[in-house]
């Protein structure tokens, strides 16, 4: 029977329906960022209003009834606050009216396990990539089982430098996509790179860049901090490669719809030849069906739901993977 | 040449200088970068990492030493012997011994730190036991030159999930011998210790797991 997911940690909120593994839908309304970026308040708000209509066409385009419902996921975090509240408002709502469980799911890790799922992987090592998290994760043997991060960003992640950049270079709309697309063809111009080990941090690079704008063209200036920025996850990314020994590695999160990081990492992978998987845009996108993937996964692992609420920080390595 | 070793950054051949047995470590070329930025990177790192070599000579902590610095390329002595990793894993040496050794390497770092570098992945990996056990310590690959306590930090904290912690108090002592700034930097190691980041967190960078 089906399982719905609510994602609701940033500026999407998402509704999916997995039944079995398969996902038979996955709708969304999305805040508008435009130049302004995201106010917490107003976007929670945008999902307060879009909550109803967006599970009804969630549950309409898969063709369950809402009385099939085995159980209702939702993202206890990272995220933020104001939008995770109103994600686990709407699932517990749901739940309680259905009486079934209501269980909490970390986003983080349901980006790595829904593109897991779709590039049919076993045990990869993974570059979450988004907004607010850059992560290098890969499942520890030793039990019990949990994600363990080998690498991270020090400081913000990749995915909020790419919007802050955008929004200093007055690209429409402020996000990594309009970074990508005015890069294409510029030169090279020296930046700061920072790796330390399986880390790495942005807050320089960023400064350097936005810096950069008057003097140089915004072509070249984005063109070098993407160069950057991608070498630098690529690079730690290598390093946990070789340390984990693993064949597999993925890419998930917004920031792996860059079509350049995907080419950098294929690369990479492919001289330790191991394959390289990335799901498809949708899902890489903040989305409800991961959420519902992993609720339905913890479900049938029969061993708790863990506590429900919200945690603006819960970290992929704080979860006990029972599945 | 011969491959001794491949690591994400570079790989290690065995090298004979005027019949002296010596290593040389290359930075390889990345496919993934544009060559503007790995170019310079891989020969600035290269240039770094054969002057901290130098430098911890200088402040005497045996540490290979560089030969011939080319390109992307070092030549350096090869300081023999066989990891504290595996010495401390083969479990064969008295506890005196083992608590001398990790005295020696705890007081191999004060000294590093007393000189600004911060090694970057100071585990018994990078500790090799030379004849007469002396202590030598390898590859400043990830090292830096940084008056930061939290640099300084970070390579104790490695140094502790890499040991139990009655060799690591040992560590500590020799670590506090040789520098005088050693409890600044322990009191930073408690503090990152309380971040939420470093609770969960593996550190490693070489793989230590036994």
């Amino acid at each position: 029977m089906p399982v719905l997911g609510i994602e609701s940690s940033a500026h999407t909120f998402g509704v999916g329906v997995v039944d079995n593994g398969k996902i038979i839908a996955n709708e969304k309304s999305m805040y508008s960022i435009g130049t302004g970026g995201m106010v917490p308040g107003a976007v929670a708000e945008f999902h307060a209003s879009n909550a109803r209509s967006t599970i009804s066409s969630a549950l309409a385009s898969s063709g369950a009834s809402i009385k099939e419902l085995e159980a209702v996921g939702y993202t206890r975090g990272p995220g933020l606050g104001p939008c995770l509240r109103v994600g686990l408002l709407a699932a517990s709502t749901l739940a309680a009216r259905l009486g079934v469980p209501l269980i909490p799911v970390n986003h983080g890790v349901a980006h790595i396990e829904v593109a897991k799922h779709v590039c049919r992987m076993r045990d990869p090592l993974a570059l979450y990539v988004s907004g607010g998290n850059s992560q290098i994760v890969a499942l520890s043997s030793s039990r019990p089982r949990r994600y363990t991060v080998y690498g991270e960003t020090l400081d913000i992640g990749v995915g909020n430098m790419l919007d802050v950049f955008a929004r200093s270079a007055r690209l429409e709309p402020a996000w990594g996509s309009s970074v990508a697309k005015v890069a294409r063809g510029g030169s090279y111009v020296e930046m700061p790179y920072t790796v330390k080990g399986m880390d790495f941090a942005f807050a320089g690079l960023l400064t350097k860049a936005t810096s950069l704008l008057g003097g140089h063209s915004t072509k070249d200036v984005a063109y070098s901090l993407q160069e950057t920025a991608f070498s630098m996850l690529c690079e730690a990314t290598e390093r946990a490669m070789l340390l984990t020994g693993r064949r597999e590695l993925l890419t998930c999160g917004g920031v792996a719809q860059s079509s350049r990081l995907r080419e950098m990492l294929g690369s990479m992978a492919a001289s330790h030849h191991a394959r390289f998987g990335v799901a498809d845009n949708a899902l890489n996108a903040d989305n409800g069906a991961m959420i519902a993937l992993v609720a339905e996964k913890i479900m049938r692992s029969g061993s708790g739901y863990g506590r429900t609420g919200i945690n603006q920080r819960d970290r992929p390595d704080s979860v006990i993977v029972t599945w | 040449m011969r491959v001794i070793a491949e690591g994400a950054e570079a790989r290690i051949y065995a090298a004979d200088i005027l019949g002296i047995h010596a290593v040389a470590k290359r930075r390889e070329r990345k496919s993934y970068r544009i060559n503007q930025i790995d170019t310079g990177l891989r020969s600035q790192r290269t240039r770094v990492e054969a002057r901290i070599l130098g430098i911890a000579a200088a402040v005497g902590v045996d540490s290979p030493r560089p030969l011939l610095v080319h390109d992307c390329e070092i030549v350096m002595s090869d300081v023999g012997g066989t990891t504290l990793r595996s010495v401390l894993a083969d479990n064969e040496l008295d506890e005196n011994a083992v608590a001398r050794m990790m005295r020696a390497a705890g007081s191999n770092l004060g000294r590093l730190h007393h000189a600004n570098i911060a090694h970057g992945d100071y585990t018994p990996a990078n500790i090799v036991v030379a004849p007469r056990a002396r202590l030598a310590v390898i590859d400043f690959g990830l090292s830096e030159v940084t008056q930061s306590i939290e640099a300084k930090a970070i390579d104790l904290l490695l140094m502790k999930r890499s040991v139990d912690p009655l060799r690591f108090s040992d560590f500590l002592n020799g670590y506090r011998s040789s520098f005088r700034g050693a409890d600044k930097v322990i009191r930073r190691l408690l503090a990152i210790e309380r971040r939420g980041r470093y609770k969960t967190r593996t550190l490693l960078v070489t793989d230590d797991a036994p």
